[in-house]
């Protein structure tokens, strides 16, 4: 599993994405010169551009490395080469989703240091009444990361049944985007004034699909890393359990479609 | 390769006419429409703050455009499109209710430009719940309420909590003399004066640095008022008298383009209501 892991590492910085990444990163350097235009929270918009860029870069890596590994592997005949070796199946969708989760850690990581220096330097220019609290943009990249790899753990789910990438790739889209609104819409079936609106059988299916697909929402901790806000111990500790949860049970998801699945 | 060189001609040829048209484009639909917030919030998903701070922007760039089609010196004949600005920003707080941006530009532009004081209030009330350590929100709501709710209780309020947030006794004192209708336009100058000190942005400095100027001269007119009725015993039947007499020297100007006046009861008015494209008396 290990070596599993290893490969698919080896071969995203083979395919040049690293680079790919560093080459958007450069976007960092205009920054503060972008957050100066505001009129009264330069530090809290540099933030905000800085959160926002790793957080579009992580959705796009996760998406198309999550939904393009599997199947790439299968349509050049590669997973036929590995699974004749001693190596399960389990190990090798294990092996994929951890060497894609560190991938997605280790740019965490660089672009966390590039967004702190971007910050810093704005911050240094204008001055913000509310001192940056790093711990919580530390968090925030962190629960930001976690919300990623989950969604890697789904696209690699849907690119077990799937044919081609369009099911991984789009589906996963589908997914980030439903998680976005789930909250919402479940709030408001189950408000007061939907009661005459939705009908009981619409408010179940709803709260069916609400438990289904994932709430991202309580990654997001943009709002305590802008604005310095501290975030709610119980709620972040909620946060990675349900993280911990949902990707194992992802995870088993695929190991067992992927036993099942005929490769031909 | 020929392929190429007919695409860089077209290119050529075509470039320049489109950043013509894309630039005279009217403001009003520079400004845009924008769908409802309930759609921008799901569609933006983990990006809210960045697309509050999206719309805050485009209203700023609308407004510095607007502020910079008045050369010096001359009158802009149009507020602009105030009801498109507050949408966008009431959208901007809705989908980032700690921007602080929105509510400082809303403050500028729906008080002074709009009249709309009741909203602007709302607003900070609703801002206040959110940036509960901002002593800037109270501090807003409190000028409007003493200054053109004439709400003089609810003033002190709001001044006393700015003064708690800040630990500024600047803002305490402003209390106590927010009880009494008196001095206004000396607080207004006071208000001004922070407020284009405070601006970053050259456009809402420029915005304030105006009414400053105007409510300068209002000070002027009132100094001049009283110092006639002093020495004569009676208020000056006119502007022109306070003019014509000596105690106003030069006469006043209005940089909104309208023409100062005394009201029968001897207050200070303008034809332009402080606010460009007022009707005129």
């Amino acid at each position: 599993m290990l070596n599993m892991m290893r490969i698919t590492l080896k071969g995203v910085f083979r395919d040049r994405v690293f680079q790919g990444i560093m080459a958007l990163a450069v976007l960092f350097l205009f920054i503060p010169s972008a957050a100066s235009l505001s009129m009264r929270q330069v530090t809290e918009l540099s933030v905000t551009l800085s959160l926002s860029l790793i957080s579009f870069i992580l959705l796009l890596l996760s998406v198309f490395l999550g939904g393009t590994s599997l199947w790439r592997d299968i349509e050049r005949r590669y997973t036929f080469g590995v699974l004749s070796l001693p190596l399960s199946r389990s190990s090798y969708i294990l092996g994929r989703f951890l060497g894609l989760a560190l991938f997605l850690v280790l740019v965490s990581v660089v672009l966390g240091v590039a967004a702190c220096v971007a910050v810093n330097v704005a911050s240094s220019l204008y001055p913000a009444d509310r001192p940056v609290v790093w711990s919580f943009v530390a968090l925030a990249l962190v629960y930001a990361t976690l919300k990623y790899i989950l969604l890697v753990a789904v696209a690699l789910l849907l690119s077990t049944v799937s044919t081609s990438f369009f099911l991984p790739v789009f589906g996963t889209i589908c997914t980030f985007l439903a998680s976005g609104i789930s909250q919402q819409v479940y709030e408001y079936v189950h408000s007061a004034a939907a009661v005459q609106t939705v009908s009981p059988l619409f408010r179940q299916v709803v709260t069916a699909v609400y438990y289904l697909i994932p709430n991202l929402a309580g990654f997001d901790l943009k709002i305590n890393a802008i604005y310095s806000v501290a975030p709610n111990p119980r709620g972040l500790a909620l946060t990675a359990c349900y993280f911990l949860a949902y990707t194992a049970i992802l995870l088993a998801g695929s190991i067992f479609l992927f036993n099942r699945r005929e490769m031909k | 390769m020929a392929l190429l060189v007919a695409g860089l001609l077209a290119y050529a040829a075509v470039i320049g006419p489109f950043t013509a048209y894309m630039r005279d484009k009217p403001m009003e639909e520079k400004l845009g429409y924008v769908p409802s917030v309930k759609v921008m919030k799901s569609v933006s998903v983990d990006q809210k703050e960045l697309a509050g701070a999206s719309l805050v922007f485009k209203v700023l760039m609308y407004y510095g455009t607007l502020m910079g089609q008045a050369p010096k010196g001359t009158i802009l004949k149009d507020p602009g499109d105030l009801q498109g600005m507050s949408r966008l920003l009431h959208g901007a707080v809705q989908l980032d209710p700690y921007n602080m941006d929105a509510y400082y530009f809303a403050q500028g532009i729906l008080t002074w430009d709009a009249h709309q004081y009741q909203v602007a209030n709302a607003l900070l009330d609703y801002g206040m719940k959110y940036r509960n350590w901002d002593w800037f929100l109270p501090f807003f709501a409190g000028f409007n309420n003493a200054y053109f709710l004439k709400d003089y209780k609810k003033a002190a309020h709001y001044y006393d909590l700015a003064g708690d947030l800040s630990g500024e006794p600047l803002y305490k004192s402003l209390a106590s003399r927010y009880m009494q209708e008196s001095g206004q336009t000396d607080l207004a100058i006071a208000y001004l004066s922070g407020m284009v000190k405070t601006a970053k942005n050259d456009a809402v400095r420029k915005s304030y640095q105006l009414r400053l100027q105007a409510f300068l001269e209002v000070s002027r007119i009132e100094k001049a008022r009283d110092r006639f009725a002093r020495e004569r015993g009676g208020m000056p039947a006119s502007l022109e008298d306070l003019v014509r007499s000596g105690y106003l020297k030069p006469a006043p100007v209005d940089p909104y383009g309208g023409t100062f006046y005394l009201e029968p009861d001897g207050k200070v008015a303008t034809t332009s209501k402080f606010a460009f494209g007022a009707k005129k008396k």
